[in-house]
């Protein structure tokens, strides 16, 4: 405990303590999930909330992704504020049907009257030796559709801001953690605040190179520009936190300064929200200021494999970015 | 649909082509790939490939024609294809190229060049630059035609057109500003070089004898003069001279030239062996393998070589890149295969262009000392003369020795005479002691 009430608290514990308080402020809000009580949820980030809470707002739930999105769903057109956890992103395609076709369109197809004001809390990524089918990443499959939001915070102190302004929005809400940040630490106030969506922030502000990125990627890349300034290189870094709404001019503002844009994500390169990414930037303002080709880094085209060494080598490393951003910063200088 | 043929844009900088000759009449047959026609670009004659089968027809081309790249010169009709309505029937010729800079982008704009281009002219016809580097060549008024990028495939970034224009209005202020209309400028590695004034510029008195002929400059010839009229306006030479016993390259030459000639497959000349040599040394000696820039010398990490090369009546430089990282057998190969591109007119303007130093040998001419004009933006141009047997002392003895005088010019502005005079020492020194190099 310091000073001001910023404490260091690791991303999990962030969540965490945001779901305490927003469940201690408004009885409208519960989790639901798989494993989420006494089990304290696959990555531990409900431990001890079904102490606190009751079972009555901290709702196990059978291995049903499908059904249990539906009843999340429901609970939110009725007027509750659910935070509902899925254990890994993969299991996504099975809450698909109800989140593509219930939660982001009932608020149009009903004419405003009602709105679904739920969080959908899941991991994605790799790193952890989990294997093609719980190590996925899967925004890009998400952020095309009207109706919901897509967040993905890399920092503690965004975790928790962003968490409470994701229960308190009237809108559906994907919230994307990363299974290898929930241990990682940062300073949090200790008050509830808000973190608004749709505004990027500045990791790391630079000149010669601008890298796009969020949730992981952002760590990755902060590393390798720290190893570039040694060589002379300003890399800027922009934490993207918010997918949907996306901050635009966040985007062109640091590529107009720079005039070199590397993308960086953990899903595969292909059909990827980095190519969204690229067009922003290729059809806006910031067009004028390219002054290399725009470089995308993501995933190799494989599912995650369980061999260390491959899933290591199957999604970008440090070294990857660093190689990449040296190559685009000192590109035609 | 008749195939056009068009005037093939082969480099960069390339706005027009002079047409220099049909190999084929009108009527004939021709074969996609086949050498169809000659043209002149600035560095030398390029023949160029049929684009396609059929009949040659409609040609409108006429030898030294100043055509506008991407201009339809004639077309190849295929069986039972007519001549199109709207085929040209006569180019119009352009003299002034302040006037076709102009012309060249509307013409590439509106014809359909795609199915017609060569692979050659196909991998070049687009001009490339970053969207930033357009941006920054309207802010600076920089006409991108006449930047050279150094990007892939020519790529223009910001910092070419950044150098461009700086150097570009360098060399504006070294032209006196009273000389008449300036010349169009020829862009050469990034500095815009100014055409030497006329002689009706310098207002001189022309000798009162009956004319024989007149001969245009152009091509070749005109790049030549604006160049090294350039050099020695610019750069104030400062020559160095030193005698070389060549006794034991010659004996090393004997013992295992035959080797290397059968590995290479190729003549191992002395001039590969002084070339190879020039090369290992040169990173040594970075002020004489460099480019005054502005306020800056720049000194080149790579060694790229120019051969300065008699073909016909013409001299062409064609460049051994990195030649600091080729073997003597690769020097002798990569040499070889310069030359015979050269004598084939096969020689693309890139490999005629880039050299960070040059060597020129008129030995095999029986010249035995001369001086050169550095070939810019160099530092710096070894002149090579024929080995001549001669008589020298040897321990207090006469003996007779093969020997080369070797002259040295360089750019007083970067290299004193010292520099220079270490070089030739080294040079001597490693030639006289061949086995040094191993």
């Amino acid at each position: 405990m310091s000073t001001n009430g910023h404490r260091e608290l690791t991303y999990l514990e962030a969540l965490r303590e945001a779901m305490f308080q927003e469940m201690q402020r408004d009885d409208n809000v519960f989790i639901i999930g798989e494993d989420i009580g006494d089990y304290g949820g696959a990555f531990g980030v409900t431990m001890g909330m079904l102490k606190e809470f009751g079972p009555e707002r901290i709702i196990d739930t059978p291995i049903s992704e499908a059904g249990v999105t539906g009843v999340t769903i429901g609970a939110a057109m009725m007027g509750m504020r659910p935070i509902m956890e899925i254990m890994f992103m993969d299991f996504l395609t099975l809450s698909a049907n109800q989140l593509v076709h219930n939660a982001s369109k009932n608020r149009y197809m009903f004419g405003g009257n009602i709105s679904i004001p739920m969080v959908l809390r899941t991991p994605m990524g790799s790193g952890t030796g989990a294997a093609a089918q719980h190590s996925s990443c899967m925004e890009n499959w998400f952020v095309g559709v009207p109706g919901l939001k897509v967040v993905a915070p890399y920092t503690p102190k965004d975790a928790k801001g962003m968490l409470l302004t994701a229960i308190r929005d009237n809108n559906p809400v994907i919230f994307i953690e990363h299974k290898l940040l929930y241990r990682t630490k940062g300073t949090v106030p200790e008050e509830p605040y808000v973190v608004p969506f749709g505004k990027a922030s500045i990791a790391r502000e630079g000149k010669d190179a601008t890298i796009l990125a969020y949730s992981i990627m952002v760590q990755r890349s902060l590393e390798a520009a720290a190893q570039l300034e040694k060589e002379g290189l300003d890399i800027e870094v922009i934490d993207l936190r918010s997918l949907r709404p996306l901050d635009a001019e966040a985007i062109h503002a640091s590529v107009t300064k720079t005039g070199r844009l590397l993308i960086v994500h953990e899903a595969p390169t292909m059909g990827g929200f980095g190519g969204e990414l690229a067009a922003v930037v290729a059809t806006g303002p910031s067009f004028d200021r390219l002054d290399a080709p725009i470089v995308r880094l993501g995933g190799k085209e494989c599912p995650i494999p369980y061999n260390r060494i491959l899933e290591r080598a199957a999604v970008p490393q440090v070294e990857d970015i660093t190689q990449a951003a040296r190559k685009l910063a000192l590109e035609g200088r | 649909m008749a195939t056009e043929i068009i005037m093939p844009k082969v480099d960069m900088v390339m706005e027009t082509g002079t047409f220099v000759e049909w190999l084929k009449q009108e009527g004939d047959p021709v074969t996609k790939g086949e050498a169809l026609f000659v043209i002149m670009t600035d560095k030398a004659a390029i023949e160029c490939e049929a684009p396609a089968s059929g009949t040659l027809a409609g040609v409108n081309a006429q030898p030294d024609e100043v055509i506008p790249v991407t201009n339809v010169i004639g077309y190849i009709l295929a069986q039972g294809e007519q001549l199109p309505q709207n085929a040209p029937q006569e180019k119009q010729t352009l003299r002034d190229s302040k006037v076709f800079a102009g012309q060249a982008v509307e013409v590439s704009a509106s014809s359909n060049v795609d199915s017609t281009v060569n692979m050659l002219s196909e991998e070049v016809k687009t001009l490339r630059a970053t969207p930033l580097a357009r941006l920054v060549a309207r802010e600076l008024g920089v006409d991108l035609n006449t930047v050279t990028g150094k990007g892939p495939r020519g790529r223009i970034y910001k910092s070419d057109v950044v150098v461009a224009a700086e150097s570009s209005a360098n060399s504006l202020a070294v032209i006196e500003p009273e000389a008449d209309e300036p010349q169009p400028g020829l862009s050469a590695e990034g500095l815009t070089i100014q055409a030497a004034p006329t002689i009706e510029g310098l207002a001189v008195q022309l000798p009162n004898a009956n004319l024989r002929e007149r001969v245009p400059l152009k091509g070749a010839r005109a790049i030549i003069a604006s160049r090294l009229a350039y050099s020695a306006q610019t750069s104030p030479h400062i020559y160095l001279g030193i005698n070389v016993d060549m006794t034991e390259v010659v004996r090393w030459r004997q013992m295992v030239g035959p080797k290397i000639e059968q590995r290479a497959q190729s003549r191992l000349s002395f001039t590969a062996i002084i070339a190879y040599v020039v090369a290992r040394l040169l990173p040594n000696h970075p002020f004489l393998n460099s480019s005054l820039v502005d306020n800056e010398i720049l000194l080149w990490e790579d060694v790229h070589l120019g051969i300065a090369t008699a073909l016909g009546d013409d001299l062409i430089v064609p460049v051994v890149r990195q030649a600091d990282r080729l073997s003597l057998e690769e020097t002798a190969k990569e040499m070889n295969r310069l030359l015979e591109a050269a004598r084939g007119h096969k020689l693309l303007p890139a490999e005629m262009s880039g050299s960070t130093f040059t060597i020129t040998n008129l030995g095999m001419f029986g010249i035995e000392d001369f001086t050169a004009i550095i070939n810019p933006p160099e530092a710096a141009i070894l002149a090579v003369a024929k080995m001549v047997d001669t008589p020298v002392a040897v321990d207090g003895q006469v003996a007779i020795r093969p020997i080369i005088h070797f002259t040295i010019g360089t750019d007083h502005r970067i290299n004193d005479g010292l520099r220079a005079a270490r070089f030739l020492n080294a040079l001597k020194e490693t030639l006289e002691n061949p086995y040094l190099l191993f």
